[in-house]
């Protein structure tokens, strides 16, 4: 179980480079407890993290609309897919290509302890963050420690 | 399916030129075109504040930066990671041709559309030849 928690008022100078460690150490784990995505390399990349209700998937979108995008769930898989396009004028040429464009699908596997049913998604300026909560049972519960 | 995949490459530390802020910074994927009348340029810069945005053009060198918001993080902790998260920094020498007044930018979906208008004498001309 992970200690650390990103707090940005607390660290407001070393606030990013402190994130940018810990994403650091979490970089393409390969058996991440209960997470295998398939693909990595593949785009959309995406970043899995946990917060007090349960995880948090961020997903790097630029380019796509949001009427362009999919988020699905069966079962236990999530599926993100949709299209991301690259407009040009006409009568010109590229001197540079480094953003492709196409179709693109992309399927997770989530862990048993969590509640699909109530998966949310949200897009914002180019970023797809998807919230999955934990089931009640499975949130942690306080055992209060009684004086002997 | 088998049709080819799309790919991401794993962002590249902008230059050696360090900056104040601590925290690594990225150079964002570009798209560059040139027409007749302009150049065009298109950033990936996904989760990128637009108050933060910032673009210059000072002695033929054009400037594209932007800061990651970081409230979007609050309370997050990392359990798998694989993009880079940081700030944003990429320049280019650009042709003295093009009409710094008149550069035009939008972001739309998290990339940055820069339009860069060539100055009306810089546009490509063609000369007739006539005939004797």
């Amino acid at each position: 179980m992970t200690f650390f928690r990103f707090m940005p008022e607390l660290d407001p100078v070393n606030g990013l480079l402190t994130l940018q460690r810990e994403l650091e150490r979490a970089w393409q784990r390969p058996f991440a407890g209960p997470w295998t995505a398939s693909g990595h390399g593949v785009f959309p990349p995406v970043n899995v993290f946990n917060d007090p209700d349960g995880y948090v998937v961020r997903v790097e979108v630029p380019g796509v609309a949001p009427d362009q995008l999919k988020v699905e769930g069966h079962g236990r898989t999530l599926t993100i897919s949709g299209t991301r396009t690259a407009e040009a004028p006409q009568g010109g040429s590229f001197h540079r290509r480094e953003r492709s464009a196409g179709e693109f699908a992309r399927a997770l596997q989530l862990p048993e302890d969590l509640d699909v049913t109530r998966t949310e998604a949200s897009y914002k300026h180019g970023m797809l963050t998807i919230r999955v909560p934990k089931r009640e049972e499975a949130k942690p519960r306080q055992i209060s420690v009684k004086a002997a | 399916m088998t049709e080819k995949e799309l790919s991401v490459r794993e962002k590249q530390e902008a230059s050696a030129q360090e900056g104040t802020r601590a925290g690594h910074t990225y150079l964002p994927d570009v798209d560059i075109y040139e027409t007749a009348d302009s150049m065009y340029l298109w950033a990936d810069m996904p989760g990128v504040d637009e108050n933060t945005l910032n673009i210059g053009l000072e002695d033929g060198v054009l400037t594209i930066e932007g800061q990651v918001a970081l409230k979007d993080y609050e309370r997050l902790a990392p359990v798998y990671s694989e993009y880079k998260v940081g700030n944003y920094e990429r320049r280019f020498t650009v042709s003295r041709d093009v009409d710094a007044d008149r550069i035009a930018a939008r972001l739309t979906n998290g990339v940055l559309a820069l339009e860069l208008p060539k100055a009306e004498r810089a546009k490509p001309r063609q000369i007739k030849i006539t005939q004797n």
